[in-house]
């Protein structure tokens, strides 16, 4: 099983080709080091550039300027390692739960019997050994999201990018994945970089959580909770994070309003 | 379809069928004109016994009208999906054939009449063709829209996962994109049973369209009702054909409403 790797963003500017001169960009020279293993997670309010540095990272958009490296090597696209699970309904609706991980394990190159009992062992880690021949519309959304999750760990990623995966779950579901998440990053150490826009959410699961601020995209806090996990969210200290995170976003907010 | 979702739409029918009856008893209709339900009933066995003109049994026009518009919608179907998948598949392509495609969808097909019968005659050539004409711009302009209508995410997640780009087009955008173009498929056969009426006006008394227009000729409503009725049930029957084949190709897509 591949080990985590490091990833380096170094000064990685985003504007869009669309963008009217003078406004400011998506991303505006984003410097970040992620140790291997680290779980990191990215907050901030929607249009701070997250998902857009989160896309960079996976090789699925473009930096405008600098470059983003991945255990020393420069990502020059999509693929070569770097799981990604998205928001939702990513699944391929026309294969069962188990054909949607065996398709990302025949990508790379195992054979068609090695990526059966693949799929039936990821599924197994994800709590979701009876939904194999299950079509992604015959299973909730918190069970399509856990075989997503399957399908990216399939690849045997170095890293895991995760945007927003819990986003569009209830609030049950979603601390149930939380959970398991934990769990699954627990028995397959990986990279993680997980965008979210739940500071909780992040303050959770996080050995350390980057704040970003919009306008243009930049990183304007980053702190380390500290704490063993699981974390119970009645944990002071969590809830002292919370309120600094909180005023950073406000006074970012205020500062770029005035 | 079970028996209790079958019995809504009969009774319906059948109401319909009781006051149109009700209303030629009652002398509000002219049988002459507005045949009642029990005269169709006995028009009908004269036509599949005896024949209309005489001799031209109902089962000769049933299978000379299912001849001619089954031959020019499949070829029609057979030249549009390739072409509409390349098409869609390329953003260069699309642009210089959407006028096209807009074009030919807006020509009515029965005008290219005369210039069909110039160009192929009097048999069976032209009426194919004409078949194959309306048929072919709606499964084109349908089969380029599901290609272009493939959620985006489904690609990124196929590029993230290393496809190769064969694999991406044969086995993601081509599933994709098949709800869809299974939906053109029944439009375009819709399009033919449009366009044989008109098709079968000129060089043959053979064939559900003939039938009518012959009818027309001799006064004779009720064969002129009796042959719109084996044309609906007809068009009726090879739609729920195509339904079955949808859920056999689509899995996926059972108990879903399409």
């Amino acid at each position: 099983m591949t080990q985590g790797a490091a990833i380096d963003v170094l000064g990685v500017a985003k504007r869009f080709a669309t963008d009217p001169p003078g406004a400011p960009a998506v991303l505006g020279g984003v410097d970040l080091s992620i140790g291997a293993n680290e779980f990191v997670a990215l907050v901030g309010r929607s249009g701070c550039g997250k998902t857009t540095l989160l896309n960079i990272i996976a090789g699925l958009e473009t930096a405008s300027a600098g470059e983003v490296r991945v255990g020393g090597t420069r990502v020059t696209g999509p693929g070569g390692g770097k799981g990604v699970v998205f928001q939702q309904n990513a699944l391929f609706p026309w294969l069962t739960a188990a054909r949607n991980i065996a398709f990302a394990a025949r990508n790379r190159g195992l054979d068609a019997a090695a990526a059966a009992a693949l799929a039936a062992e990821l599924l197994r880690l994800v709590g979701l050994d009876g939904a194999a021949a299950k079509y992604p519309c015959e299973l909730s959304g918190g069970m399509q999201q856990r075989v997503a999750i399957a399908r990216a760990l399939a690849l045997d990623p170095a890293i895991l990018l995760m945007d927003e995966p819990f986003g569009a779950l209830d609030e049950i579901t979603r601390t149930e994945m939380q959970e398991e998440l934990l769990r699954v990053w627990e028995a397959r150490r990986k990279t993680v970089v997980f965008v979210t826009h739940s500071i909780t959410e992040a303050l959770l699961l996080a050995d350390r959580i980057i704040v970003l601020a919009p306008r243009p995209g930049r990183i304007v806090l980053e702190l380390r909770p500290g704490l063993p996990r699981p974390r119970r969210r009645s944990e002071p200290t969590l809830a002292r994070l919370h309120e600094q995170i909180w005023d950073a976003l406000r006074d970012d907010h205020a500062a770029t309003r005035a | 379809m079970n028996a209790r979702h079958a019995l809504p739409p009969l009774a319906l029918l059948a109401a319909l069928l009781l006051g149109w009856e009700a209303a030629a008893a009652a002398g509000w209709l002219t049988p002459i004109r507005f045949p009642p339900p029990s005269r169709l009933a006995t028009s009908f066995r004269e036509l599949a016994l005896e024949g209309f003109p005489f001799g031209a049994f109902l089962s000769t026009h049933v299978v000379a009208t299912l001849r001619r518009v089954l031959a020019g919608y499949l070829i029609a179907v057979a030249l549009a999906v390739p072409l509409g998948l390349l098409i869609g598949a390329s953003p260069l392509l699309d642009r210089m054939a959407s006028p096209v495609v807009a074009f030919g969808r807006s020509i009515a097909t029965l005008s290219l009449l005369p210039l069909a019968l110039v160009w192929f005659g009097t048999e069976e050539a032209p009426k194919v063709f004409l078949i194959g004409f309306g048929c072919f711009w709606v499964m084109l302009s349908n089969v380029i829209a599901a290609i272009k209508l493939v959620d985006p995410v489904l690609l990124r997640a196929a590029r993230s996962m290393d496809t190769p780009p064969r694999d991406i087009f044969l086995r993601v955008m081509l599933p994709a994109a098949l709800p869809r173009i299974a939906a053109g498929a029944r439009m375009a056969l819709g399009m033919g049973f449009v366009v044989i009426v008109g098709a079968e006006m000129i060089g043959t008394s053979i064939g559900l369209g003939a039938l009518i227009m012959e009818a027309r000729t001799f006064y004779r409503s009720d064969i002129t009702m009796v042959g719109m009725a084996c044309i609906g049930a007809i068009g009726f029957a090879l739609t729920a054909l195509l339904g079955l084949l949808e859920v056999r190709l689509m899995p996926w897509r059972r108990g879903r409403q399409t």
